[in-house]
């Protein structure tokens, strides 16, 4: 690289200019900008799915942003933790705000990064050479909810103390480690203020350092191999260098913007409106209160424990717990392995059928354990199945056999919904 | 050395006492950062009784309020009276997922309100998820002088 010119052109040139000329030649500005400008992203029907991963960048950045301002007031010990979280709320100037934005944000970013493994596997693009960038991928997500669990205990309320309890719990039946786990999970037997300090710890910093180093591997992946063609659009184009696209910079980054700003708009209103709870300070000992759930990204798993009998068959060293935790165990290993089990149109026929069968059990089990009453469940199911379907249509080709059966599936769920909204409005 | 080759015995053994050295030294980073993860001793639970913070006569006969479960080394302890009059004591931890169960009078059970788990007046678990009876305590009576002003002491059993 050669050193700008002390005179000549540059001297004519804005400040702007010389500005970008100056860091240019010592940070190499102008070759990112290239690797922007070459990065291409493909043009389908599809497409609007490449905006997700993006969109739960811009939601950890917000996380990171307003996290580190709550840390500046919130105080990490059970004599302290739920009154700093009370001061930040009714003293801390626009506190409340902060807070709302970080809870809802948390939410939002575990919602988009679940549409984001969904809408990437519908894609398939876990396809050879990026196995490893949906294994990264998934790392993320569990680490996301890793966040959000620990996240949950700092303001040592009634409901988090329950959760804590019951989600370390859970840790502790794994068979022969699980002991080991409860007690370092815990820092001691049961949930207390050791607890509070090891959550405190991982959720500020080492989730969070976990999370930018898996992260950075992810993004290094994305960019190191490009966007993912979807097959079927790399055929019907004939080719995959054939299907149009667009450059990275600045074309798919300006649609991107404004994706983040209808974000914040929506993490905005959320926050303004439907303010965060903190309900009553933790008592270790009281009774855990009636309609006690956890956040809505791990109650299929909650409502699936609330089934499991006490011992499956009566074999008293079968428990249901342990049997749930094993099954979620198996599941999510499944789905990590996901591109390694992909191996032909089989083994796909068989994967898509236990995608299929995930989807809709963690869309029964949520609907079940949100609501109590049965029309509330049914509407708010066949309303999340809708939305599922209507991803899926996205991919399917027009007059396929597959494209008319989730046609007829989407009219029985629009009927079984109309049928539970009439019911529930003249109860 | 000058120009002889190493001797393979000799780069063998340098190599073996290399990693010797490279392995104590992660022992002695590992070792003392596993044990200063696990629990200090002073959280654990280690108390074998606890003198309840009502006397006998403070249990209502039916209805009324009942007190909260209490602190005995570390876990709630709930302390009940039956129909019968009988005062029992139970770990309050739900043997499915620690949440601490609640004494329903009324119904003559106790219940786990995070997954519905039902347990009977004799801490036996018979509905919902929970896989084993509650922990039992035994309870004794201290006399303070005056008659149903007994103390209640609950210890392991």
């Amino acid at each position: 690289m050669s050193p700008a010119p002390e005179n000549g052109p540059a001297e004519t040139a804005g400040w702007k200019q010389r500005l970008w000329a100056y860091l240019s030649d010592r940070v190499g500005l102008d070759a990112m900008l290239a690797l922007g400008v070459k990065k291409r992203v493909p043009i389908h029907r599809t497409t609007v799915f490449y905006f997700l991963g993006g969109m739960a960048l811009f939601l950890f950045i917000v996380q990171i942003v307003s996290g580190v301002l709550l840390s500046l007031y919130y105080k990490p010990s059970p004599d302290q933790a739920f009154e700093s979280v009370q001061a930040i709320m009714s003293e801390v100037k626009f506190g409340w705000l902060i807070r709302s934005v970080h809870s809802w944000g948390a939410n939002l970013v575990i919602g988009v990064l679940f549409l984001h493994l969904l809408t990437t596997y519908m894609m398939r693009a876990y396809r050879r050479p990026r196995e490893f960038t949906w294994v990264t991928g998934l790392l993320l997500l569990a680490l996301f909810m890793a966040l959000g669990f620990s996240g949950y205990l700092l303001p040592w309320n009634q409901l988090s103390y329950a959760a804590t309890n019951v989600g370390t719990k859970l840790v502790g039946v794994v068979p022969v480690v699980g002991e080991y786990l409860l007690k370092i999970a815990r820092g001691g037997e049961n949930v207390t203020g050791d607890t509070l300090s090891r959550f405190y710890a991982l959720h500020v910093a080492i989730f969070p350092l976990l999370a930018l180093a898996l992260m950075g591997a992810h993004l290094y992946l994305v960019q190191k191999q490009g966007m993912s063609v979807p097959p079927r659009v790399a055929e019907s184009h004939g080719g995959e260098d054939k299907v149009p696209s667009m450059s990275f910079v600045p074309d798919f980054l300006l649609r991107d913007a404004v994706g983040w700003y209808l974000a914040l708009g929506i993490l905005a209103a959320l926050a303004a409106l439907f303010p965060w709870e903190l309900g009553e300070k933790a008592d270790p000992f009281a009774s855990t209160e009636i309609g006690t759930k956890p956040e809505w990204y791990f109650l299929f798993m909650f409502q699936l424990l609330k089934q499991l009998p006490g011992t499956i068959m009566d074999l008293e060293w079968l428990e249901g717990e342990m049997v749930g935790v094993l099954f979620f165990g198996a599941v999510g290993s499944i789905v990590l392995l996901v591109p390694f089990l992909d191996r032909g149109d089989r083994s796909r026929r068989a994967l898509n059928f236990f995608a299929g069968v995930s989807v809709i059990f963690f869309i029964v089990m949520t609907a079940w354990g949100w609501f109590d009453e049965l029309p509330l469940q049914i509407i708010l199911g066949t309303s999340l199945l809708l939305a599922v379907l209507a991803l899926a249509d996205r991919f399917l080709q027009r007059g396929t056999p597959s494209r008319r059966a989730l046609g007829v599936a989407a009219v029985l769920t629009v009927l079984v919904l109309i049928a539970a909204i009439i019911r529930e409005l003249t109860r | 050395m000058g120009d002889e080759p190493e001797s393979p015995e000799r780069r063998t053994w340098l190599l073996g006492a290399l990693s010797g050295a490279v392995g104590t030294t992660l022992a002695a980073i590992v070792y003392p950062i596993v044990s200063f993860l696990w629990p200090r001793e002073s959280t654990e639970s280690g108390a074998m009784n606890v003198v309840a913070p009502f006397k006998a006569n403070q249990l209502p006969d039916s209805g009324g309020h009942w007190p909260p479960p209490f602190d005995f080394g570390g876990k709630p302890c709930l302390v009940i009276k039956t129909p019968g009059g009988e005062i029992r004591a139970f770990n309050a931890v739900c043997t499915h997922t620690d949440c601490t169960v609640q004494f329903q009078p009324d119904k003559g059970q106790f219940l786990c309100a995070c997954h519905n788990g039902i347990y009977d007046l004799n801490g036996f678990n018979v509905s919902g998820p929970p896989p084993r009876p509650l922990e039992t305590y035994k309870v004794d009576f201290r006399p303070t002088g005056t008659p149903g002003e007994e103390e209640i002491i609950v210890s392991r059993t």
